[in-house]
């Protein structure tokens, strides 16, 4: 089944997103994230069994964090996006490492940069960054300059390269 | 306790970068490895938001050092997919002909670093020396040898030099003549007989759902390339064909597949079509416009959207999940380099019960690149 049957289906609400230079048709959903992993194990049985990312956005305005799980169908030649919205003050979710093994470092990354909680995923701790105790550095609020002049005592001088005060 | 720990990496010969293993030994095997890495992060993802749609193209090629401009290309086509732009057919061709030389340029540079891990290092040392030729052609090209900032959103920043294709065309014959000395020491070397077939071993039929793409995907027997499942710039317009195991052609097929063997093969074999897919270039390359006209490139601002671009690179699957607020900054880009999976839960998986001896050939026959895992 391809992924606008198994929308249709699953009663989702979907948009297709522009496409330029690549030829196959990318298709965007929001879902509910207490029946996400159901959806993306309709997929995977549907050929969707290229995981290709799982990507996190902080929307800080709107006060939530998105989910991206990014599916890629070899036999259909389709992506899929499936979004869940986290509340970005406590953002809680589950591991879904069991579908698809990658999943596991995304969560592991997301975690130390986003601040996302995954239940259920043991190796959540230091990743990329080493003795960070900072809040988490991908959050949109922030401050690398703040961050540099504490830390470092200094920014970088103009003439070094650096923005004026 | 059984057991003893080995660290390789982060300086060391047999890794393929600045990250490190951490492996548990029992005896002369492998019982359980673990990647670490950050050695290279330099938050690229982070700094692209705080930088111009303009700015962002200068700071890219430096996520991938042996391959950078399928960077430039991903973004470009993100770009040109949230601004709904076509680009002439020439710039598709110029970028293809970019693409296919950063292709072979990778994988010479994976050949030398995989012929070293089983002490062939002629190997290493000849493949470094011909990779300058496709450098000084980049050169010429773009005015720089490994970051060419040469793909830009609309096409590319300049026409060929004169006289381009002709020097392109000596350089193709050059490489085409070394690959028999190539096969001679390594390809047909008993050394690489014996011991690459059947070691590193990639369950194929987990290798879809491991994430596995690109040349260590074809090695297990599946034809999939995004040049044909997904394709973009003037691939469709291109004749070639998709080496996988086991149509190795005049190479013998030893071992089942998904090997450290067949994964060389296959980048042995895909050079060979990087060259025939040159070779059309240069005959079928169209006249016209390089790139589009461009409004004021300080002052684009991107419609609000989501845009996912992906590309063939050397090491799989490439791509870029672009975000735009409306801004003149993109407001979240997530790279998705092939060595994420590869470099962490691949060979985490594939390298218990392997011989300590081969735990290099293995990371090195998967080809892993770290700064795209930590950006």
């Amino acid at each position: 089944m391809n992924a606008v049957g198994i929308f249709k289906e699953l009663g989702i609400e979907y948009e297709e997103m522009k496409v330029k230079g690549n030829k196959d048709p990318r298709y965007r959903a929001k879902v509910d994230p207490e029946k996400l992993e159901d959806i993306i194990l309709k997929f995977k049985n549907n050929g969707f069994r290229h995981f290709v990312a799982l990507s996190c956005v902080d929307w800080i305005k709107e006060g939530n964090m998105e989910l991206i799980y990014h599916l890629f169908s070899y036999d259909n030649l389709e992506d899929v996006f499936l979004s869940i919205y986290l509340p970005r003050d406590q953002p809680k979710y589950k591991s879904l490492r069991h579908l698809f093994p990658q999943i596991e470092t995304y969560e592991r990354e997301i975690h130390e940069m986003f601040g996302v909680e995954f239940e259920g995923n043991d190796r959540l701790g230091e990743f990329i960054l080493e003795d960070w105790e900072d809040m988490p550095p991908m959050r949109k609020d922030f401050d690398t300059e703040k961050y540099a002049k504490e830390k470092y005592g200094s920014v970088p001088l103009v003439e070094e390269g650096g923005e004026k005060e | 306790m059984k057991e003893f720990e080995l660290f390789v990496g982060p300086q060391h010969v047999g890794v393929t970068g600045n990250m490190m293993y951490h492996l548990w030994v029992d005896g002369d095997t492998v019982v359980k490895a673990e990647t670490h890495v950050g050695y290279l992060h330099r938050g690229f993802e982070k700094l692209m938001e705080r930088r111009s749609w303009l700015m962002n193209v200068a700071l890219i090629p430096r996520i991938c050092v042996p391959e950078p401009d399928v960077n430039e290309a991903v973004y470009a086509m993100a770009v040109e997919s949230l601004m709904d732009w076509e680009i002439p057919e020439r710039a598709k061709y110029i970028r293809a002909m970019v693409l296919e030389l950063a292709r072979l340029s990778a994988h010479l540079l994976a050949i030398s670093g995989y012929a070293g891990t089983i002490g062939l290092y002629t190997i290493p040392q000849w493949l470094i020396g011909d990779r300058d030729y496709i450098l000084d052609l980049f050169e010429q090209l773009t005015g720089a040898r490994v970051y060419h900032i040469y793909i830009f959103p609309g096409g590319v920043r300049w026409d060929l030099p004169n006289g381009f294709l002709r020097k392109l065309e000596k350089v193709l014959n050059y490489l085409e003549s070394r690959f028999k000395l190539y096969d001679d020491l390594l390809f047909q070397n008993k050394i690489f007989f014996d011991r690459a077939p059947d070691v590193g071993v990639i369950p194929k039929e987990k290798a879809i759902e491991w994430g596995v793409t690109g040349p260590n995907l074809r090695a297990c027997g599946y034809a999939y390339d995004v040049r044909k499942v997904d394709p973009y710039a003037a691939y469709p317009d291109l004749d070639f064909e998709i080496p996988h195991y086991p149509k190795f052609g005049d190479f013998e097929v030893l071992g089942h597949g998904c090997d450290c063997y067949s994964r060389m093969v296959v980048r042995r074999l895909e050079m060979e079509q990087s060259i025939r897919i040159l070779r059309q270039i240069i005959k079928k390359i169209p006249d016209g416009p390089h790139t589009l006209k461009l409004p004021n490139p300080l002052a684009w601002k991107v419609p609000a959207g989501y845009a996912y671009a992906r590309v063939e690179s050397s090491k799989g699957e490439y791509g870029y999940l672009v975000i735009s607020d409306g801004g003149k900054m993109p407001y979240r880009v997530h790279v998705r380099g092939p060595s994420y999976t590869h470099g962490i839960n691949v060979i985490e998986k594939i390298a218990p019960g392997l011989n300590i001896a081969d735990f290099a050939q293995t990371a090195f026959s998967l080809d892993v690149c770290p700064p795209d895992i930590e950006r």
